[in-house]
């Protein structure tokens, strides 16, 4: 097949308008992907930005009002699973985050222990001031563990 | 029992092996018996995969807990329908589904190309095989569906309740249907590679194929999209997850594909561009599984993780490779004499078209991938959500909405300014009027008004069209306007069954665009019998109703639904259900669907006291032309495959060598459909 040189002009333009959109969108719409250990890290720098945050809600502290739809616990690091070999303990201070949604129903399967995403932007307190809360799907569908 | 299935999956997986070798063999000694034996292999190896399919499903419909795979995704209060549907609920079981439908679309083409294509089918074949080799290993070696418990349970641990709704019975199907026949001229396609035979034999003897791979990958989306809408409860149907990103794709490649092969079969151009394309598409039916089932990037919905990634990746990079490496090894041959003479032409807008689609293609595979690759490049996770996507794909579609209407207009080769008149004065007016009373009609979002004004126009053409060949019909036999309207589309069914799905298309579209921009959403907590409003809607909360079964437990409102005149129009019932086994709760959707406007009711929460209910409300305008246009596309692609006496007879004459150009409008003398 040949293409006429001046059809590389308007084959050329169109893939420099897709490639800009691409790019420009990119610049404008995306967000942080971190565990809670790596939002801990980064603390500093992620004030105001827009986030994800994977972690497991920690059991306790969970408070639902239904009156205001306002979710408020605490997310805590995924323990590392590796392959059925014994976890070490993590002794370490535990790093957790408090986290506010509010204006949404609570999800079906939100629960202590259960592992979420949470998308939003970090306070300066420490606070998570979330526009979503996901959950993972539930435990069955992990991996068998080698026996 | 599951003995008999292992040895199944055995002997199917020697099969594939001998029907590989007895095909080349056969094809490159000259020995027609060798061919034959192997398509004999195929059969066989059919034979063997359903046999071990029946074995699986007996096993799940006798609750046979001693199978791993039945005790994980079965128990024995699972409906009946659920138990059958469970086949393809987890891992083991969709691969095999998968290496099924390939065994018995393997099984299809050995018998159409029986007596024809006897160059390139036994290659085709083996390709195909060969595909089949790689899921038989997986399911022989890796992922097992006969495995056995070491301790038998006395109950499954049952079937995610998100997957016990009807659309599960035909979503996955219709969708591994598109996924797996794709694989078909894929592999006519590298047999043309492999042989040498690179003129357009492949494509026409595998048109069917890929149309019939677009359909079922039209309904497989189209019902992913209304199983997210009916089931998930979030108001939308459309999410932009990897796992719905992952269906689109081939979807985008392969309408690219049924457009570009057109330009190939009129004007012998775009060979390598075609042949690209349906590699394409077939990775990426292998790029789906493999970030669905390897867990590489998250997902909403990523059911399993699990050992597959690699082996899906390196089966992904072998055909990548191998392929590619065919194409320029073939390159000298596949240029073509003939070149693009002018913007205004359709070969053109075919051309755009196809960059379009494969530029959204492109856009919606770059987001996906952007968390792996911003990890890897800048040791961050990145991702872009929804809005990166409508943000590109927003355009492009305005893009490729606008050529459908200009590409079945425009002449090919060049088109003079007085046919250019001629054809769009109309749509084109049709547009612009159409933008201007929507704006009078109080409408300011300019997306909106472009999006409405380019549909009416795409639709204009297709008008234009159709009164063009009615008209054309009555000048020569002088018919009634319906008859000759019937006819027209009876005997040029590719053609004017193309245009209802481009109206389908059209119709989809609109219903897309009302439903993203003027959706709005109320979240309340009330008492009973306390009321609240969204849109010109007043919904009163009645109570709760609960109920029990061995199964699930559940809790149903009641809301009645009034007009603003304070009439009653229904009662609506969201649920939330509680299964309990495994222990998990799940919300049942309560939608009242009209032209206009769809009133979409979640229960998402409910109060301690049982007499307070959390309800999130959505009014989307629109949305019920979105599923409109998916039928309209289904019943266009029909009629697009309608066998159709005239086509055969040019694949016959395409097939002695004899270069076609087969008559395009109102073929007044031609026999009709068979």
């Amino acid at each position: 097949m040949r293409i006429r040189p001046r059809f590389f002009i308007g084959v050329g333009l169109i893939a420099a308008a897709i490639g800009y959109l691409i790019f420009s969108a990119i610049r404008t719409t995306s967000e942080y992907y971190l565990t809670v250990p790596e939002v801990a890290a980064r603390q500093t720098e992620l004030g105001g930005q827009a986030l994800r945050v994977a972690g497991r809600v920690k059991a306790g502290n969970i408070d639902w009002d239904p009156n205001t739809l306002t979710l408020k616990f605490e997310i805590v690091p995924i323990p590392d699973v590796d392959n059925g070999a014994v976890k070490p303990v993590v002794a370490s201070d535990p790093v957790s985050f408090r986290v506010v949604c509010a204006g949404e129903p609570k999800p079906d399967m939100f629960a202590p222990g259960r592992d979420v995403i949470v998308e939003g932007k970090l306070g300066a307190d420490g606070t998570i001031a979330a526009t979503q809360v996901m959950t993972s799907c539930p435990s069955k569908y992990k991996p068998k563990q080698s026996q | 029992m599951p003995q008999l299935g292992n040895l199944a999956l055995a002997i199917a997986l020697i099969l594939a092996v001998y029907s590989i070798v007895a095909n080349i063999y056969g094809a490159r000694r000259n020995s027609p018996d060798f061919v034959v034996s192997a398509r004999h292999a195929l059969w066989a190896m059919c034979a063997m995969v359903t046999i071990a399919m029946l074995v699986l499903w007996s096993a799940l419909l006798r609750s046979d807990f001693s199978l791993e795979y039945v005790a994980s995704y079965s128990s024995t209060t699972l409906p009946t329908v659920y138990k059958i549907t469970s086949l393809w609920g987890g891992q083991q079981g969709s691969l095999m589904f998968w290496t099924w439908l390939l065994s018995i679309f393997t099984s299809i083409a050995a018998f159409q190309n029986r007596r024809r294509n006897s160059e390139i089918a036994p290659y085709a074949l083996a390709v195909l095989a060969g595909v089949a080799i790689f899921f038989l290993l997986m399911l022989n070696f890796v992922t097992r569906p006969f495995d056995l418990l070491a301790t038998v349970p006395a109950e499954g641990s049952d079937l995610n309740p998100l997957l016990q709704n009807y659309w599960m019975a035909i979503h996955p199907p219709s969708l591994y249907t598109g996924y797996v026949s794709a694989t078909v001229p894929f592999a006519f396609g590298a047999a043309a590679l492999i042989t040498g035979k690179l003129d357009d034999g492949w494509i026409r003897s595998t048109r069917r194929w890929a149309i019939f791979s677009w359909f079922f990958l039209t309904l497989g989306n189209m019902f992913g999209a209304r199983w997210a809408y009916e089931v998930l409860g979030w108001g939308g149907y459309w999410a932009w997850d990897p796992v719905e990103n992952a269906a689109f794709m081939p979807w985008l490649v392969m309408t690219a594909y049924l457009h570009s092969v057109m330009i190939q079969e009129r004007k012998d151009m775009l060979k390598v561009w075609n042949l690209s394309l349906i590699g394409l598409a077939f990775g990426l039916t292998l790029f789906g599984t493999f970030i669905t089932r390897s867990g590489v990037i998250s997902s909403v919905h990523s059911f399993t993780q699990s050992g597959l990634g690699p082996y899906f990746l390196s089966f992904l990079i072998t055909v990548t490779l191998g392929y590619s490496a065919l194409l320029i090894f073939r390159s000298k041959q596949l240029r073509s004499p003939a070149e693009f003479e002018s913007y205004l032409s359709r070969e053109a807008a075919f051309l755009f078209n196809n960059l379009m689609l494969v530029g959204i293609a492109f856009a919606v595979f770059w987001g996906t991938i952007f968390p792996v690759l911003s990890e890897a490049v800048r040791g961050v996770k990145i991702t872009v959500g929804p809005p990166f996507f409508n943000r590109v794909n927003g355009p492009l579609a305005l893009g490729l909405v606008f050529l459908m209407g200009v590409g079945p207009l425009i002449a090919w080769r060049r088109t003079t300014t007085s046919n250019l008149v001629r054809s769009f004065a109309a749509p084109v007016v049709i547009g612009v009027a159409t933008g201007i009373v929507a704006r009078a009609e109080g409408l300011r979002i300019w997306y909106v008004l472009t999006a409405f004004s380019l549909a009416a126009f795409v639709m204009g053409t297709v008008l234009v069209e159709f009164r063009r060949g009615v008209n054309a019909r009555r000048h020569m036999v002088s018919e009634p306007r319906a008859k000759a309207l019937v006819n027209l589309v009876a005997k040029n069914n590719r053609r004017y069954g193309g245009y209802i799905i481009h109206v389908g298309v059209i119709v989809a579209f609109v219903g897309i665009v009302g439903s993203s921009f003027f959706r709005t959403e109320v979240k309340k907590s009330v008492h009973a019998g306390d009321s609240f409003s969204i849109g010109s809607y007043t919904l009163r909360f009645q109570g709760l109703e609960q109920s029990d079964t061995p199964h699930l437990e559940s809790a149903t409102a009641l809301v009645e639904v009034l007009r603003p005149d304070g009439r009653e129009i229904t009662v609506m019932t969201p649920a939330k259900l509680f299964f309990k086994r495994p222990q998990q709760p799940a919300t049942k959707v309560a939608i009242r669907s009209t032209p206009l406007n769809d009133l979409y009711v979640v229960l998402a929460g409910i109060g301690d006291d049982g007499q307070t209910a959390t309800f999130e409300v959505f009014l989307t305008p629109l949305v019920f032309w979105l599923w409109a246009g998916g039928l309209m596309m289904v019943l266009g692609t029909v009629v697009v495959m309608w066998p159709n006496v005239r086509e055969r007879a040019a694949i016959a004459t395409a097939l002695s060598r004899q270069s076609t150009g087969a008559p395009e409008l109102a073929n007044v003398g031609a026999p009709g459909g068979d």
